[in-house]
């Protein structure tokens, strides 16, 4: 079948975006394939569409196509769009092969799963983000001949993004700012400059695998955009890079407060001129100068009863030659000695709570 | 969200181009309403280009109330401009009686006035023109300012075109600046006055975005000038500012940007004019921006501007030839206006630009 | 026990009463040997052996846990008794009968004294009736609070408005021209505000080094009030007391050795705190029991062992002019000019006519206005002064934030609130809907205490902080009870605390979309209460 050609502006007549797209499905349904649309800014061309024969493949040649060119589009698709596109090129694509030989818009490539963009030009802010692989088909790929905006990559959770930054030696970084923020997945190659990436993210040479790849890929990609003749110039893989996020484990060591206590914090503490800070903790009930009370014997009035010898939950009181004393490494000062006397020959006391 | 434009030309334009730059935009808006603001104007307009043009949408009583006002300040009318209507079957369209442009000479006690103090007093009249007429709602007052015209209408930017007799080209009617919006507003009532372009004291300001230190905006606005009023968009908010660095603290451009997007202290910090910026964004805090945005503005110079959120949350693209430069929301309509331009000079402003274009089409990207 | 008249103080007169279960009892004596208060002892039961009253009566002696009644030892529920107990035989319970407050007025003749917050939180919190109910859905998007970058600083000092600023345009470069008073950014939460004395040494330092370690190891630029008794000169002649807030109060504690320091300090403190009141007990000047005046608090306060009572007022202070001129003018003149000088008052009827006093600043010196409200907490005050005086925080800071409006200064002197914030365990919420309702930050410092170990509660738990015998070594000097805190856990529980809150409170900018602090954004408030709607002016909702 010829190729069906579409305009969608008549004198000051518009075509919306639901008539262009609503003839489309029954150009389909007639059993064509190949498109040409002369758009005026109508959205989501060339999505979610499949051929009547199955196994036949759909083309659309697009001139002005709104946002969303190619979002939703499925494997079997070929989308060409000579100069630029608005926003979301590609959202959701899950198999196409969608080639903007301009720039496209903010958010190029959000949450493709599948198949291939190629740009020939620039891709705005929070492109790539939120790109993502489905094990069982091939990871999407992102190719961008000259740069993106800021925040790319954001969420990226699978594929594989381009960033050859043609053309853009002047860029203090070929990817914005701040890209990657919650990549989780996934890998970008991008040659040249790139300002902050998110923690989360490790940026390594590459490897020969890699250079594999792109070798492979350049031929498909520069095709596609018209570009044969820079291979040369961007296949020297010294000048290439990749991301990608940090495995789970590699988290960094915490500096605990303590290490900077003794590391960092003045010397002997800031009351050091006051109290001899030992830095040592005592526990609710303890033993020694710790204790809150300690019990004091005396022996005008003791009949050698035992009684206290048998009380002392800490076995802290001992007799010898009917002189009794509390152990203060065992006694906590619980009182029950000074409860249990007959005779008060025990009594407690406060222990030294002043700090000196 | 809305679409927004602005075209600067050498060449007089007539506003059919604004209508075409908007269209394929379409889908980004609610085909609610349209408004332009035309600057540097030719035509009928262009031997008049000192005097102040009247440009209002009124009730036969409201016109003449105004036409009262004007007189009793000494304004005498010298050139009265009326659009043809077609009032075809089936329009989208909510017109007012009457649409007024007038030009008028000004008082003879101005003869002598300084630049500044006609400014003053042209500010003066439509801040009391639009008390005036909004008392009993029978009219709308959207520029009184040399050089300068304004149309603001409720419904289908297509309809609205067509019950102007936009659509057609003549040589009565064009400018050099033009700026034109196609949805009426945003969160707010369906108001004239919440129409982008805001116009006020020679700036110009349209906004696609929402700004959700709206309430702070105003709060601190509200005592800063008595010409800001209305708050019916929260964009409003982004030509007092404007106007605010400009005009009033006669600030470089530049520190709008550091005024409604302050860098991260973070950033601030490893400048040179960290003191300066810090002392800005404490003073100047309650006029900071947040929420996604894309502002585009005409300097009463003639020079047109353009900025964006932080975050970059809202699409700009400039594009350009060496006849004319045009700033708009997307791409799509920089293409059916100049489809042989070379797409590499185009510019996607960022996060932390402002692209500044002179009056000689020099387009400058200034970097936070 | 001995039968006591019904005139004599009795077991169910205070306000816990100890349950105890001789069964599960081991008699290991812990619980009488952690209990900081004394109010537990172990004593020997006589008891009757058989229970036949046909048999010859036979006795025996048994050790068992009693409670002590008396106004010097008494239980103030803490616990500590239950902690210890491996058995789980002992804990406190809250006396449903309880009429201490009569019991102690009626036998001593004294106000009654306690610490913490007011105990009579009848009305309900204010801010926990406000929710943040404008959230970003489709009109702009929300922000990812763990992802995105936000800016959670505010400006601490006097700001000028930007017509006052100088800047002079030299070749589109804007110049400061004139020297400016200081203003720093800060983050939006002071913490702190409580004196060594007031707390022990440990807590005091365990503080001051959370604060060293979230500016220096996590960037968070959290600043510290040093409250009004002293600070170490140690720390005032490290870098650290860059992030130190001075305080000065009536009662002017440790300023001769901050003054003796000044040659041989290597930074500026981050400013000066002038506090006239304190939300707790408005009107009263600060309280440290004698009990709590150890060896060094006398030497950095240069006082002897006594109650130090701070006077309500500052001497010497005829009017609010007077209070400019001498508080601010010196205070700033201390450190020449280069640090900011703020002011903490109670908050009361009275504090918009201050504000709007203080907002004319013509010498631009005052750097901050700091209003506490009426659940904010203390060391030590009368409980008629905790629970019947004061004023809440939440319509106060509104107030002064919108009289600010209403002269078109906001921001001119950064607002702090605080009194009774994080009561519900989340200073982030709290923090955030007065930063809505016109706040530049908040201040916290009961919270910070709960943080680092204090079981008291506002349902009358402990509260004892008065006593000097705080049973968690936070707020005494006693060298045993203090030595049960671990300044390097406490430290470390802080950090954790101020880390959470500064993750939350991006949990809440995030939503309502905003990356830099929404100050004044009372848009993104609603309340479900008709009269806070209408008194704060945000939306009523339903």
């Amino acid at each position: 079948m010829e190729t069906c050609k579409i305009k969608t502006l008549e004198n000051n007549e518009r075509m919306s975006t639901q008539q262009l797209l609503q003839t489309i499905y029954a150009k389909i349904e007639e059993g064509y394939t190949d498109f040409e649309i002369d758009a005026c800014g109508q959205h989501n061309i060339g999505g979610s569409l499949w051929a009547r024969e199955k196994g036949n493949k759909l083309t659309f040649k697009v001139t002005n196509p709104g946002q969303r060119v190619g979002s939703m589009a499925m494997a079997g698709t070929k989308i060409l769009v000579e100069g630029s596109a608005p926003a979301d090129v590609g959202w959701l694509n899950s198999g196409a092969e969608i080639v903007v030989k301009g720039d496209c818009g903010d958010t190029a490539a959000h949450c493709a799963a599948g198949g291939k963009i190629y740009v020939g030009g620039r891709v705005g802010t929070r492109s790539g983000a939120l790109m993502k692989h489905d094990p069982k088909f091939n990871p999407p790929q992102f190719w961008v001949l000259k740069n993106t905006g800021s925040f790319s990559f954001e969420f990226m959770g699978g594929g594989i993004g381009v960033i050859c930054g043609y053309g853009c030696d002047y860029m203090p970084s070929v990817m914005g700012e701040r890209s990657c923020v919650g990549m989780v997945g996934g890998v970008i190659y991008f040659r040249g400059k790139i300002a902050d990436v998110a923690p989360s993210v490790t940026v390594l040479p590459l490897d020969s695998e890699d250079m594999a790849f792109l070798d492979k890929g350049f031929d498909n990609f520069l095709k596609a955009i018209d570009k044969e003749s820079l291979k040369q110039e961007l296949t020297d893989y010294s000048q290439w890079k990749k991301i990608v996020p940090k495995p789970l484990n590699e988290r960094e060591e915490t500096f605990s407060v303590a290490d900077f206590r003794r590391t960092n914090w003045v010397e002997g503490g800031i009351f050091g001129d006051f109290i001899e800070e030992d830095f040592r903790v005592y526990p609710l009930t303890t033993t020694g100068e710790g204790r809150l009370n300690k019990p004091i014997w005396n022996k005008e009035t003791c009949i050698d009863c035992k009684i206290c010898l048998n009380n002392c939950p800490q076995k802290a009181i001992s007799e010898c030659e009917k002189i009794y004393s509390s152990d203060d490494t065992k006694c906590i000062g619980c009182g029950i000695c000074a409860a249990v006397c007959p005779r008060a020959s025990w009594t407690m006391h406060s222990n030294i709570r002043e700090i000196s | 969200m809305c679409r927004i434009g602005a075209i600067k030309s050498k060449k007089y334009l007539h506003p059919s181009v604004s209508l075409k730059l908007m269209r394929s935009q379409q889908k980004g808006h609610d085909n609610s309403g349209f408004a332009f603001v035309m600057q540097d104007l030719g035509g009928i307009f262009e031997d008049y280009k000192d005097l102040p043009t009247l440009s209002m949408a009124a009730t036969v009583e409201g016109t003449r109330r105004a036409e009262d006002i004007l007189h009793d300040l000494g304004f005498t009318r010298v050139l009265q401009w009326t659009p043809d209507v077609h009032n075809e079957k089936g329009l989208k369209i909510e017109p007012m009686p009457n649409y007024i442009f007038e030009t008028f000479k000004y008082p003879k006690s101005h003869k002598y006035a300084t630049k500044e103090e006609k400014e003053e007093l042209l500010v003066e009249t439509s801040l009391l023109l639009r008390k005036e007429l909004e008392k009993d709602n029978i009219g709308y007052v959207y520029s009184f300012w040399p050089d300068v015209l304004t149309l603001k209408e409720i419904g289908c930017p297509k309809d609205i075109g067509t019950y102007f007799g936009l659509w057609e080209e003549n040589d009565d009617l064009c400018a050099k600046v033009i700026t034109a919006q196609c949805r009426q507003n945003t969160n707010y009532d369906i108001v004239r006055y919440a129409a982008h372009p805001f116009f006020l004291d020679g700036y110009t300001v349209l906004a696609n975005g929402e700004n959700t230190f709206y309430e702070k905006n105003k709060l601190f606005q509200q005592k800063l000038h008595k010409g800001y009023i209305g708050f019916e968009s929260d964009s409003q908010c982004f030509l007092y500012t404007l106007h605010y660095i400009h005009k009033i603290l006669k600030w470089p451009l530049e520190y709008f940007k550091h005024t409604i997007t302050p860098l991260p202290f973070e950033e601030i910090e490893r400048r040179q004019d960290k003191d300066v910026l810090l002392r800005i964004k404490a003073s100047l805090g309650h006029l900071e921006i947040n929420g996604p945005n894309s502002i585009l503005a005409v300097m009463p110079d003639g020079k047109l501007l353009c900025v964006c959120d932080s975050k970059k949350l809202r699409p700009i693209v400039v594009g350009r030839d060496e006849n004319m430069v045009i700033m708009t929301s997307e791409v799509t309509g920089v293409n059916d206006l100049m489809p042989r331009r070379n797409i590499s000079q185009d510019i996607y402003p960022h996060e932390r630009e402002m692209v500044i274009v002179d009056n000689d089409l020099t387009v400058r990207r200034w970097q936070q | 026990m001995a039968a006591v008249g019904v005139n004599e103080l009795h077991k169910d007169d205070l306000p816990w009463v100890i349950e105890y279960d001789e069964t599960k009892c081991i008699r290991c004596g812990k619980c009488t040997a952690a209990c900081s208060f004394g109010a537990i002892k172990p004593v020997v039961e006589e008891r009757r052996k058989s229970g036949s009253i046909a048999q010859k009566p036979s006795f025996e002696k048994i050790v068992v846990i009693e409670q002590c009644v008396s106004h010097s030892n008494y239980c103030r529920g803490c616990g500590m008794c239950s902690y210890v107990c491996p058995n789980g035989a002992i804990k406190p319970v809250r006396n449903k009968d309880d009429r201490y407050s009569i019991r102690y007025r009626a036998d001593k003749g004294e106000s009654l004294k306690k610490g913490g917050r007011s105990n009579l939180n009848t009305e309900g919190r204010t801010l926990d009736k406000i929710k943040i109910g404008r959230i970003s859905q489709m009109t702009d998007p929300s922000l990812d609070a763990t992802r995105h970058t936000f800016e959670l600083r505010t400006p601490f000092g006097r700001v000028l408005s930007a017509d006052k600023l100088g800047l002079e345009n030299s070749n589109g470069k804007l110049d400061l021209t004139s020297s400016l008073p200081p203003n720093r950014w800060i983050y939006p939460v002071i913490m702190g505000d409580m004196s060594i004395g007031a707390v022990s040494w440990r807590m005091w330092e365990a503080m001051a080094i959370a604060t060293a370690y979230l500016n220096e190891v996590l960037g968070i630029p959290i600043r510290m009030c040093t409250g009004e008794g002293g600070i170490p000169v140690r720390l005032l002649k490290s870098k650290y007391v860059k992030y130190m807030i001075l305080q000065i109060a009536s009662g002017h504690f440790g300023w001769n050795r901050i003054i003796q320091a000044m040659p041989d300090m290597v930074e500026d403190p981050a400013g000066i705190l002038i506090k006239i009141g304190q939300g707790a007990k408005p009107g009263d000047g600060g309280l440290l029991m004698a009990n709590k005046v150890a060896k060094y608090v006398q030497e950095i306060r240069g006082v002897p062992k006594a109650d130090l009572l701070s006077p309500p007022t500052h001497q010497g202070l005829y009017s609010i002019e007077e209070s400019v001129q001498k508080m601010f003018l010196s205070m700033n003149a201390a450190f020449k000019f280069k640090v900011p000088v703020a002011i903490k008052v109670a908050a009361s009827v009275t504090s918009v006519a201050v504000y709007n006093n203080l907002l004319r600043d013509p010498y631009n010196i005052v750097g901050g206005f700091f209003l506490d409200g009426l659940a904010g907490g203390t060391g030590a005050a009368h409980e008629i002064s905790l629970n019947h005086t004061g004023h809440p925080i939440t319509s106060k800071l509104r107030d002064c934030y919108l009289a600010a409006v209403h002269q078109g200064r906001q921001g001119e002197i950064p607002l702090f609130a605080g009194g009774g914030l994080g009561q519900t365990g989340s200073l982030a919420a709290d923090a955030f809907k007065l930063i809505c309702l016109g706040a530049n930050g908040v201040f916290t410092g009961r919270l910070l205490l709960q943080i680092a170990g204090c079981i008291g509660n506002d349902l009358e738990k402990c509260n004892a902080c008065n006593t000097g015998l705080c049973p968690a070594g936070i707020a005494t000097q006693d060298m045993c009870l203090t030595k049960r805190l671990d300044i390097d856990k406490v430290a470390q529980n802080l950090v954790n605390y101020f880390v959470a809150t500064d993750l939350e409170l991006k949990k809440l900018m995030a939503p309502v979309g905003n990356s830099a602090l929404p100050i004044g954004r009372s848009d993104a408030l609603v309340t479900v209460d008709k009269h806070v709607a209408q008194r704060l002016d945000i939306q009523y909702v339903c």
